[in-house]
């Protein structure tokens, strides 16, 4: 019960401080994303065209994945310096295996038959990708971002280490202070919370962006239209 | 396939904007427009460095960055010199004299400082600003009412009593070469009757629950306030100085000439007791160090007046 008291105690005391953490922390998070989305979709459409790259291209994604974030951190540092950017490049690293993996699985599960007669409709090649392919795989496609954000979120905690700010450094500072549980747990909190934030909505999203409800709505809007 | 392309070029302006050391929208990063402040990781480190931090804030237009949980002396010394960070916000003569310049420890508080000032601006060229006003040093430190009680100011008069006290000391001082135990011992001339190693951070609660008579203690630790403990003046200058100092590289105070006046406000403004508060409004009473520092600056209305 003490500590409940301590962590209210501490927000009253520090709100503000906090918010903006959080939002730091959102911020570096999101850009990691965002930027992976930018390469890794790209990459993924382009490896589903040419599946020989698609081995190559995933292990070396893979490989990346393995890294322990920490290690990674210190490796960029070493290179890029102190601070946000070095986060936010590590994190773009981390978020490209997802995202490449559910684009390339997202492209490839559209139905032949689908693509055939988009193409008989005389649709040319980019028209194909644009009106059949993705929105076909964009649920699939988000899937990969939801992963890669809910990593990202996990991971810019250490970026504290290197002074990137965010909300790892509340939890370091519970570490170092006398008795530092209560603002140990107002750090992690707010994280985990956070990363559980972000799933949900990026589930909402995902699930608005499903091809089988935009059909059945379709079909819904055509039946009440008759 | 345009589609592509375009997000390419996209992706490689993005990614060479971050690598050349632009700060991303919301994000302002360590840039080149932007003061960087490092700091340790410890809460007076931290204090000091948004101190730092506001201040400028407070008196010019310019972005303030923070870099905080810098590993040790050495790393923030570093993060100088590889420009990551333009401003330290704590830096200690005794830790920098060993560390940073790797030169032998002076006794005198006055003569380490004129060293550490003359020796940063010749070999790196940075400043080491006049010191706040307080050290972070070790010192002896007791109960009050024994100091009452016993008379004590010093670490002299501990002589008398030695033979029955209790010492709690720090792990690695017992054994250290040059400002350890053994040194002590040589320096003052007598010896405790029972030393006990423990953790620095339970000697405080040892000496105020009266498991221990003497403790060594960090001297600016909030703590010493909070317990009611009293810090006994080394009278022979055992220890050497860790005065407080904010260092700064010079190319940032050519960039922004104000800067100097500005941090200068701040030389001889917080008292080792004064440190000792703002620490445990940190540690003891859980508020951020951006917090305590914001309404120390406040109370003192920004030091405005000079």
């Amino acid at each position: 019960m003490d500590t409940i008291m301590d962590i209210l105690n501490y927000y009253s005391n520090n709100g503000a401080y906090v918010w903006e953490q959080f939002y730091r922390h959102f911020l570096m998070s999101a850009y990691g994303v965002l930027f992976a989305a930018i390469v890794a979709i790209p990459l993924g459409i382009l490896i589903a065209r040419y599946r020989k790259l698609s081995g190559w291209v995933i292990s070396l994604a893979n490989i990346i994945q393995t890294i322990p974030a920490l290690a990674m951190l210190a490796v960029l540092m070493l290179v890029m310096g102190l601070g946000t950017n070095t986060v936010v490049f590590s994190l773009f690293l981390y978020s490209l295996l997802p995202i490449i993996k559910n684009t390339y699985t997202g492209i490839l599960n559209v139905e032949q038959a689908l693509l055939e007669s988009g193409k008989a409709m005389g649709m040319t090649k980019f028209q194909v990708l644009t009106m059949v392919e993705l929105p076909l795989a964009m649920s699939v496609i988000m899937a990969g971002l939801r992963t890669a954000l809910v990593i990202t979120i996990g991971v810019a905690t250490i970026g504290t280490f290197i002074g990137a700010g965010g909300l790892g450094d509340i939890i370091l500072r519970g570490t170092n202070a006398t008795d530092g549980t209560a603002i140990i747990l107002a750090g992690a909190i707010p994280t985990a919370l956070m990363a559980v934030i972000a799933d949900i909505a990026m589930g909402w999203i995902e699930k608005k962006l499903s091809p089988n409800k935009t059909s059945k709505q379709a079909i819904q809007q055509q039946t009440t239209a008759a | 396939m345009i589609k592509m392309k375009s997000f390419l070029m996209a992706f490689i302006v993005l990614l060479s904007a971050i690598l050349s050391g632009c700060s991303l929208p919301g994000l302002a990063g360590a840039g080149k427009n932007s003061i960087a402040v490092g700091t340790m990781g410890t809460s007076e480190s931290q204090i000091m460095g948004n101190v730092v931090r506001l201040m400028i804030e407070h008196y010019t237009d310019a972005k303030v960055e923070m870099v905080n949980n810098l590993g040790s002396s050495i790393v923030q010394h570093q993060a100088m010199m590889n420009g990551d960070v333009d401003i330290t916000a704590t830096r200690y003569t005794g830790t920098d004299l060993a560390g940073a310049l790797g030169m032998e420890p002076v006794k005198d508080p006055k003569e380490a400082l004129e060293i550490v000032q003359r020796e940063f601006e010749k070999q790196f060229d940075q400043t080491w600003f006049d010191s706040y006003g307080f050290a972070n040093s070790y010192a002896f430190t007791v109960k009050k009412e024994m100091a009452e009680k016993e008379n004590l100011e010093t670490v002299s008069d501990l002589e008398p009593l030695v033979d029955d006290l209790k010492l709690g000391v720090d792990n690695a001082w017992l054994k250290r070469k040059g400002d350890g135990y053994e040194g002590f011992v040589k320096e003052y001339g007598f010896e405790f009757g029972k030393t006990f190693p423990m953790q620095i951070g339970l000697v405080y609660q040892a000496a105020a629950d009266g498991k221990m008579d003497v403790v060594l203690a960090y001297t600016t630790d909030g703590r010493i306030k909070a317990f009611d403990l009293k810090v006994l003046e080394d009278d022979k200058h055992f220890f050497p100085p860790y005065d407080t100092s904010l260092v700064a590289r010079n190319d940032l105070l050519e960039k922004h000439p104000e800067l100097r006046g500005i941090l200068q406000k701040l030389s001889g403004k917080i008292s080792t007791e004064k440190m000792q508060e703002l620490n445990y409004e940190a540690d003891g009473k859980m508020k951020e160090p951006a917090i305590v520092a914001e309404e120390f600056l406040k109370e003192n209305n920004y030091f405005e007046e000079e």
